[in-house]
């Protein structure tokens, strides 16, 4: 069981939540666009993956078990 | 210098390409306005603690009510039937994130104001997708946590030296929103536009004015749309100034980076730059000031708070950091248009109905907050708040910053006066932004 992080570009505003929560995960660019640096992170990562994602306020963040 | 508007000046394609079309409110099919009327200039006069009372009423009576149009509107429409008011966490939630049935872009101030204004004040504040997101790119990368660290540095040497002014001061007294509150987010806001020392103190006036259309003593006898409209075309000439300033001189600042800008090719017009100017000035210097200084007086209240924040403030304040803003929540109402039929709170909204989403009730509710009058620095879900709004596309853009200005600025105020207390808070009039004029602080550094 692995995690993965899935974007949706259209949903991003760019604000950069998910980077305070998760600076290792997560990255706005200097465009506004949001870099996820490691779509698929190790399990230690969990819980500042589940708050990075929860802290989005336009739901553009979701974590998949594949 | 000044900057005078007419009708061309909008027709720039940012204002308006793919508007939807306005469509008019109706009163039919709505039910009698509710009883318990939130419209009343008195209404707006009481402090929030009263406030809330009418609040939780609704919350458990009518949490989405039809209400008749705010009194003493600045610009009054006779044609207005009236809003839903929304005071329920889940709703105002569900409205904030619901960007397709709820626009933006009709409009979102409480008050009926002067059309001239809006175009003059509202930039993306006021603006849907995808145009929205266009435009607020451009700064978004400015404010972002990477970026936000990079100007910490000077964010508490600002804090550090306000303080300093404070201790130094022998009676042991001094106005807290003059020599405090309003400094450091000024300062913080002139540091990141690149706004040079000469236009600071007019940029924070105007700034001021700007929101205190319903309050008396800053109206002095003007007209509420005089000096709105005054105050918003001065900070449109400093805007100017600064776009010539940094045209011959570009420095790191955000006034040359949307300068230099393109969206979808072509560069934004001196009057766009102007928009965004004065939206980021109320947006920047306003919020953090009242936030600070309603954080002072709650500590006030709830001294024991003071003592748990203190034992170890890098590991606790942060979550502190949203109660503060859970507690204060400044900007008490922002309007949507519904542009679908839709169900909210057990009501028929229809197209063209307006929504206004009242986020210190949202804050206040006792479904999410536990205990919600307590100020609890260690509220678990604290974060959940609706101060900066309740999600969606118009989140509070600034939040970061605002967060590093408080996270500094309570570090100097907590460890180096030992003892302080604020006094009566004298409130802005308004039913926009939940501010304070003046409010007295005492303090000894002697524990």
């Amino acid at each position: 069981m692995g995690l993965r992080i899935e974007l949706d570009e259209s949903k991003c505003s760019g604000l950069g939540l998910c980077e305070a929560e998760a600076p290792e995960l997560f990255e706005v660019r200097d465009d506004g666009s949001l870099a996820v640096l490691d779509a698929t992170p190790s399990d230690e990562h969990r819980e500042a993956c589940e708050a990075a994602i929860a802290s989005c306020p336009t739901e553009a963040l979701r974590l998949v078990e594949s | 210098m000044t900057a005078t508007f007419d009708a061309t000046d909008f027709e720039s394609e940012m204002f308006d390409p793919d508007a939807v079309e306005m469509i008019p409110a109706t009163g039919e099919g709505k039910p009698d306005h509710y009883p318990v009327d939130i419209s009343t200039k008195a209404f707006w006069g009481q402090t929030s603690e009263q406030r809330e009372e009418t609040f939780k009423v609704l919350r458990h009576e009518q949490p989405v009510s039809w209400q008749r149009p705010v009194d003493d509107a600045v610009t009054p429409d006779p044609d207005d039937p009236g809003y839903w008011a929304v005071v329920s966490h889940a709703d105002i939630v569900k409205v904030s994130r619901d960007n397709d049935t709820y626009i933006s872009g009709q409009g979102v101030l409480f008050d009926l104001l002067p059309p001239i204004f809006l175009e003059l004040t509202q930039s993306f504040l006021a603006m849907d997708n995808p145009k929205h997101d266009r435009l607020r790119k451009l700064v978004a990368s400015a404010f972002t946590p990477k970026q936000v660290k990079l100007i910490d540095d000077r964010i508490a040497l600002a804090a550090k030296e306000i303080v300093d002014d404070v201790v130094a001061e022998p009676s042991g007294e001094i106005d807290f929103v003059q020599k405090v509150a309003k400094v450091l987010p000024t300062r913080i806001f002139c540091d990141v536009m690149g706004i040079p020392e000469h236009l600071r103190e007019a940029t924070e006036k105007n700034a001021a004015d700007i929101v205190a259309w319903a309050d008396d003593e800053v109206l002095a006898g003007r007209a509420a749309d005089e000096v709105q409209v005054q105050a918003a075309t001065n900070l449109h000439d400093i805007a100017t100034e600064l776009i010539e300033l940094k045209t011959a001189e570009p420095s790191d600042d955000l006034i040359t980076s949307l300068i230099n800008a393109e969206v979808d090719g072509r560069k934004l017009d001196e009057f766009e730059i102007g928009s965004f100017f004065v939206l980021m000035a109320v947006a920047g210097t306003d919020t953090t000031r009242h936030t600070s200084a309603f954080t002072v007086r709650a500590f006030t209240h709830f001294p024991e708070q003071k003592q748990w924040l203190m034992e170890d403030y890098d590991g606790r304040i942060n979550n502190a950091i949203e109660e503060f803003v859970r507690y204060a929540c400044p900007v008490m109402t922002f309007r949507r248009t519904a542009v679908k039929e839709t169900e909210l709170g057990g009501q028929k909204i229809v197209p063209g109905d307006k929504v206004v989403m009242f986020y210190p009730s949202g804050c206040m509710d006792e479904k999410v907050f536990e205990d919600p009058e307590r100020f609890d620095l260690a509220r678990a879900n604290a974060k959940d708040h609706t101060g900066f709004g309740g999600g969606g596309v118009h989140f509070c853009l600034g939040n970061q910053l605002a967060k590093s200005m408080l996270r500094a600025l309570f570090r100097e105020l907590l460890f180096r006066i030992p003892e302080f207390e604020a006094g009566e808070p004298e409130l802005l009039g308004t039913n926009f932004m939940r501010g304070v004029k003046r409010m007295p602080f005492r303090f000894s550094l002697e524990k």
